[in-house]
């Protein structure tokens, strides 16, 4: 049975240079892309383990206190285009804290840096495709040289599926935000749906942090899935 | 079942951690085969060079295997400020069907997704290349000396290197 990754969708697929994210002009290219068959090259993948090492699980205990902002457990599922979780798949997280600040040194917003919050952390899911992050929410942030763009919150992730292909880097938003209706970066996904999948759900549950949960579909999915 | 539609991609935006690609840029340690060096520099339309672009890898160990639990074939860089990459690899023998080669993904704010291309080492005829005509030689590295490859990448604008959609 050959693993196969489908071609993107154009309606749940942002790409090519976008209204309000001036750079998109600079970088995407003007070439139309090329078609290429895929073979083993493209369908095998790295066992990530022997060359990356995870970090802990919590981003909002890094110095002696607790970090600013509001406690949030993030549960993330990461699954395959067949509904099938990815055993062991490897997920890198960053965000800013709760002031809107990265710990990136080109990060040049005057917001104050939390030495209790540490934006970076690199995961294993378990043999059931999940894991769990305790951090802060983080805050919105103004986006320089522009003309009033703030960021939504927002958590960026980055994540290995079974292929080469199945690679994906993408954005997780929080519900009610205001800035969510007008970030570029979340409305150049057309479709409502797969806008709406962008964005993580609260979950009600006792205790001091707010429970997120996420959905990470990765591409690829078994051919046999296509027979009828 | 009808399958599950892939999460949306997005652009990794600027801050993306130094620390997630430090080290990660040498696939050669303790590896089998011919020890070479990739650099390259990534620019804009307006040629500027880039900073904190990240580049990652996969390829074939030197016989053309894919699954040699010695040789993770994967690896990641990111741009200097001066828009500068750099890997430390070994040469991939040829994968069935296919001219030595080495996959590259780039990942940059201002791209709202992966980009995918391809290094090969000479002009040998290859698959992926067959739709691409006269571009095709802008996917061939240039030999710097004995065992340095230097592989450009234009992000657009004349001379822009081919990308690949999958």
């Amino acid at each position: 049975m050959a693993y196969i990754v489908p071609r993107r969708d154009a309606r749940t697929q942002s790409e090519g240079v976008v209204e309000g994210y001036a750079q998109t002009a600079q970088r995407w290219p003007a070439q139309p892309l090329a078609r290429r068959a895929q073979g083993l090259s493209e369908l095998t993948g790295p066992r990530l383990s022997s060359r990356l090492k995870a970090t802990g699980a919590n981003l909002a205990g890094h110095g002696a206190g607790r970090a600013l902002g509001q406690l949030i457990d993030l549960r993330v599922s990461i699954v395959d285009e067949d509904g099938a979780p990815v055993p062991g798949a490897m997920v890198e997280i960053w965000h800013c804290n709760a002031a809107g600040k990265y710990i990136h040194p080109n990060d040049s917003n005057d917001a104050p840096a939390d030495p209790n919050f540490y934006g970076a952390a690199r995961l294993l899911a378990d043999d059931a495709g999940r894991m769990v992050l305790r951090t802060v929410k983080p805050g919105a942030y103004p986006v320089p040289d522009t003309d009033g763009w703030w960021r939504p919150p927002h958590i960026h992730f980055s994540v290995w599926g079974r292929v080469w292909l199945s690679r994906l880097v993408t954005q997780m938003f929080f519900p009610g935000e205001p800035l969510n209706e007008r970030d570029p970066i979340l409305n150049a996904v057309r479709d409502p749906q797969a806008r709406g999948r962008c964005i993580a759900r609260f979950v009600p549950a006792a205790g001091n942090a707010l429970v997120c949960e996420y959905d990470l579909v990765v591409r690829g999915r078994n051919a046999a899935a296509e027979l009828p | 079942m009808k399958p599950l539609v892939p999460t949306a991609e997005m652009t990794l935006g600027p801050f993306f951690p130094r620390e997630f690609a430090a080290g990660a840029n040498d696939l050669a340690a303790g590896a089998q085969g011919e020890p070479i060096e990739i650099t390259g520099r990534v620019v804009q339309a307006d040629g500027r060079a880039l900073d904190n672009v990240v580049l990652e890898i996969w390829q074939a160990d030197a016989e053309g295997r894919f699954d040699n639990p010695a040789f993770c074939g994967w690896g990641r860089a990111a741009t200097n400020s001066d828009g500068f990459y750099l890997f430390r690899t070994i040469k991939p023998g040829a994968v069935q069907g296919r001219a030595p080669h080495i996959n590259f993904l780039i990942l940059y704010s201002g791209l709202m997704r992966q980009l995918q291309t391809v290094m090969f080492f000479d002009q040998s005829p290859d698959p992926a290349l067959e739709n691409l005509k006269e571009r095709s030689e802008r996917l061939v590295a240039k030999k710097e000396g004995a065992n340095r490859y230097r592989f450009d990448i234009r992000l657009r604008g004349e001379g822009e290197t081919p990308f690949f959609d999958d």
